[in-house]
Formats: C-alpha cells, sequence, structure tokens
C-alpha cells in the first residue's frame, strides 16, 4: 500500500480538479512545505485558466473574442499559445477534432482543461515528490510513479456501466478519455456538426495531456479510423470501446493486466 | 440496462435505517448503494425533473435490503456512519459509508439536493457512481485514480471523511 498522498481538491472549471501528490517516504518537513506552495501555485495555474478561457464566464478573454469583441492580438498571450496548440491538434487529428466547428464559434474547452492541467502538474516541481497526479474530472497529467517505484495505476470507467473499470493502465504521463456517456452534446461530429455515435468511449494515453484530451475527443468522434491516426504520432496511444463493449487498441496500449473482475 | 452491475456484494444491509437528511429536504434520492441503484437511480434522476420521487430510489433499494448487519458480513461487525450535508458545487450533498474491519464496503448517497437544476441533475447523474466507484476501487484495485469520470466533487469527500472520522477512522 503506497502511503497517503497530500491530496487537494479545487473547485475550478466548471468542475472539480483533484491533485494527489506522494512524496518520498524520506522528504523532510521543510521539503513538504515547499510542495504545498507548489501546490498553492498550481491552484492559480488552473484559477487563470479559467479567467481567461472560459466560454461560460461572459468576461473572459475568449467569450469577448466569441462575440467579437477583442482579437487574439489584444487577448492574454496564452490565447494565442493555446490557439495554436488547437490548430495543431487539429491537424494531427485530421480535423476529427475541431474547436472551430462548435456551436457558437471558437471553443478550446476541449484542449484547454488538459493544458491547464499539464501546466499546474508541471507546478509540482520538488524533489521531494515521488509522483504526482492532476485530475481534472477524469482527464489525468501525472509526473513520476508511486513511492513504491511502481508506476501510477489508473482505471479506465466502463462507459456501459459507469460504476465499474473497463481496464486498468499503468500510466507514464497523461490519460485522458471521451465519451458520448461524458455530457449531453459534448462531442460534435465536426463533420456532419451531429453528436458522434462512433465509440462509447476512447482513452489516449501520451506526454501531454492537452493533446491527449484533444485526441480522446477526435478518437471518440471518429471510432476505429481514429485509432490508425494515433498509431501514426509518436508517444501517444489509444483505446476505443465500442458501444458493444468491443475493444480496439493502438498497439503499445498500456494496459495493466487483466481486466478487472466485475459482477458479484 | 442490461444488467446491475454489482461492484460490492451484500453491502445492502442497513444503509436505509441510517439515511438522514441534515439539510433542506432532499430533492433527490438515490437508492445509493452501489451495487443496486444502477437500474433504479437514473429512473430516479429522470423523474426528477417532474418534482417527486425521493421514494423511488429509497424504496426499491429497502426492498432489496436485508435486515441491518445479516448474513453478508458474516465475520465481524461492520458500522455505517452518514456524513453531514456539505455544499458543493451545485447544491447540498450528504455521503454514507459502511466500514467492516479496516476496509470501506460500501459508499453512497445519503441525500442530495442539487436544485433541481436539469444540468445538475446530469452531471450528478454521471458522477456519482464515479464517486463511489473511485472509493472502493481505489482500495480494492489498487489505483490511485479514475479516466472517465466527468465530476468529482469535494463535497463528496469532506461528507465521506466525516462519516469515517465518525467511524473512528481517518
Amino acid at each position: 500500500m503506497t502511503a497517503d498522498p497530500i491530496q487537494h481538491r479545487e473547485h475550478v472549471m466548471g468542475t472539480v480538479v483533484t491533485f494527489d501528490i506522494y512524496p518520498e517516504p524520506d522528504a523532510k518537513d521543510i521539503q513538504l512545505t515547499e510542495v504545498r506552495r507548489q501546490l498553492v501555485r498550481a491552484q492559480a495555474i488552473l484559477h487563470r485558466a479559467d479567467e481567461v478561457f472560459s466560454t461560460w464566464q461572459p468576461d473572459s478573454a475568449v467569450s469577448r473574442m466569441r462575440r467579437g469583441e477583442i482579437t487574439v492580438g489584444e487577448a492574454p498571450d496564452e490565447v494565442a499559445e493555446v490557439l495554436a496548440a488547437c490548430a495543431t491538434a487539429r491537424e494531427l487529428s485530421d480535423g476529427w477534432f475541431d474547436p472551430w466547428a462548435m456551436p457558437g464559434g471558437f471553443d478550446p474547452t476541449g484542449y484547454v482543461k488538459g493544458w491547464a492541467a499539464q501546466r499546474a502538474l508541471a507546478a509540482l516541481s520538488a524533489d521531494c515528490i515521488a509522483g504526482a497526479i492532476v485530475n481534472a474530472a477524469g482527464d489525468i497529467a501525472s509526473s513520476g510513479r508511486q513511492p513504491t517505484g511502481q508506476a501510477f495505476r489508473i482505471g479506465i470507467a466502463d462507459p456501459a456501466a459507469p460504476r465499474q473499470l473497463a481496464e486498468i493502465v499503468e500510466l507514464t504521463g497523461a490519460i485522458a478519455t471521451s465519451g458520448s456517456y461524458e455530457r449531453a452534446g459534448h462531442l460534435l461530429d465536426p463533420w456532419s456538426g451531429r453528436p458522434a455515435t462512433r465509440a462509447a468511449s476512447a482513452s489516449v494515453t501520451g506526454p501531454d495531456l492537452g493533446l491527449a484530451d484533444a485526441l480522446a475527443t477526435a478518437v471518440a468522434v471518429a471510432g476505429e479510423a481514429g485509432l490508425t491516426l494515433v498509431e501514426s504520432l509518436e508517444g501517444y496511444e489509444a483505446l476505443v470501446i465500442g458501444f458493444d463493449g468491443t475493444r480496439k487498441w493502438t498497439r503499445h496500449f498500456p494496459f495493466a493486466g487483466p481486466i478487472v473482475a466485475t459482477g458479484g | 440496462m442490461k444488467r446491475a452491475p454489482i461492484v460490492i456484494a451484500g453491502t445492502l444491509a442497513g444503509l436505509i435505517g441510517v439515511l438522514e437528511f441534515h439539510t433542506t429536504p432532499a430533492s433527490l434520492t438515490i437508492g445509493g448503494l452501489p451495487g443496486s441503484s444502477a437500474a433504479s437511480a437514473p429512473a430516479s434522476i429522470g423523474g426528477a425533473a417532474g418534482g417527486s420521487r425521493a421514494s423511488a430510489g429509497a424504496g426499491a433499494a429497502a426492498n432489496a435490503s436485508p435486515a441491518p448487519g445479516s448474513a453478508s458480513q458474516p465475520s465481524g461487525a461492520s458500522h455505517t456512519a452518514v456524513g453531514p450535508g456539505v455544499n458543493y458545487y451545485f447544491g447540498v450533498i450528504s455521503v454514507k459509508v459502511k466500514v467492516s474491519g479496516n476496509k470501506i464496503v460500501n459508499v453512497g448517497i445519503a441525500s442530495l439536493n442539487d436544485s433541481g437544476n436539469p444540468r445538475s441533475q446530469f452531471i450528478d447523474q454521471q458522477a456519482i457512481p464515479i464517486l463511489e466507484q473511485e472509493v472502493i476501487q481505489a482500495q480494492s484495485a489498487n489505483i490511485q485514480g479514475v479516466s472517465g469520470a466527468s465530476y468529482t466533487s469535494a463535497g463528496f469527500a469532506r461528507s465521506l471523511q466525516s462519516a469515517l472520522h465518525s467511524l473512528g477512522f481517518a
């Protein structure tokens, strides 16, 4: 059993982001104090992202851009950065992830949550941290490992029975899962403009949560066709769960052994 | 619903008896039991838009519930506690937990008031099973997180923590 992590849950971006920080067993109090300072900075990063990118808050820079009140140049610097990253993600996903094809205009929400969580994770850099997890409502950025030396094990919710896990992965870096069960109308097919229905859920692992999140959205929309796409991206792997429960995955998807037993 | 998933077997006992409503009357009562409510919870939440349904989930669970402390945990005492109603993003939530030995064997919702807001209800409907699952499976499967959960509630955690505390844990 791993020792208890330093945990924090922060209400931000319309959801709750969970921090689990696993210090080395020999971490000194003074080092842990530094970890807590970094945790405060990490939270501030999330709130800043919310302030700039929220499409729910009418005063955010992105909301004002959507209404045509300001240009990218007039928005805070991060906006141009995220716009460029979204364009890259759109290209890498063959257009299956397209924040410009959303109703109401450009909506980077599908990228920003992961991007912000990844930035928040980067703030947790103290030497005494064996590993850390930032879980933004099911999209997870991680660094390091458990203090035991084992990789973090992350369950993937079963889209057919969200009380259960469909699979467990041994995580290095990030994992994002998108699915039609997740939020009504969350996934739109950028080609048809209609809700996507090709996969019950798609999970993508890789070094960066922003891109993993975008790719998970793309693969959930594209279905199995999306796997070919992810296969070609170095460092990223994907798993698709169909509505009938069938699984398809890229060659090196990091399964952590057998499927969790379900049923009494 | 193809089947009612049973994640934790035989833990219905004794939970209904401790249902309490600490705050405003619950606008939503889920069966609240990870093993039993898969089928009943969506139905009762679906009915929520209309207004009255507190009985649906609890009633179903009560029917399925044997007497407290019965055969499901034959060896050793199990204890149940209900956490206080805690404000969370969409309303007020109260969590109940059942502990046997040093292990949490069941987690569920004692009461939930999400103000009848359809978005809140939808998110709760998606999230609460995940929260219950996180607690149970984090123990049983040695995992450090769940991907695909759409929402995790600090209120859930706080109420759970208080419930555990009252049982002498945490």
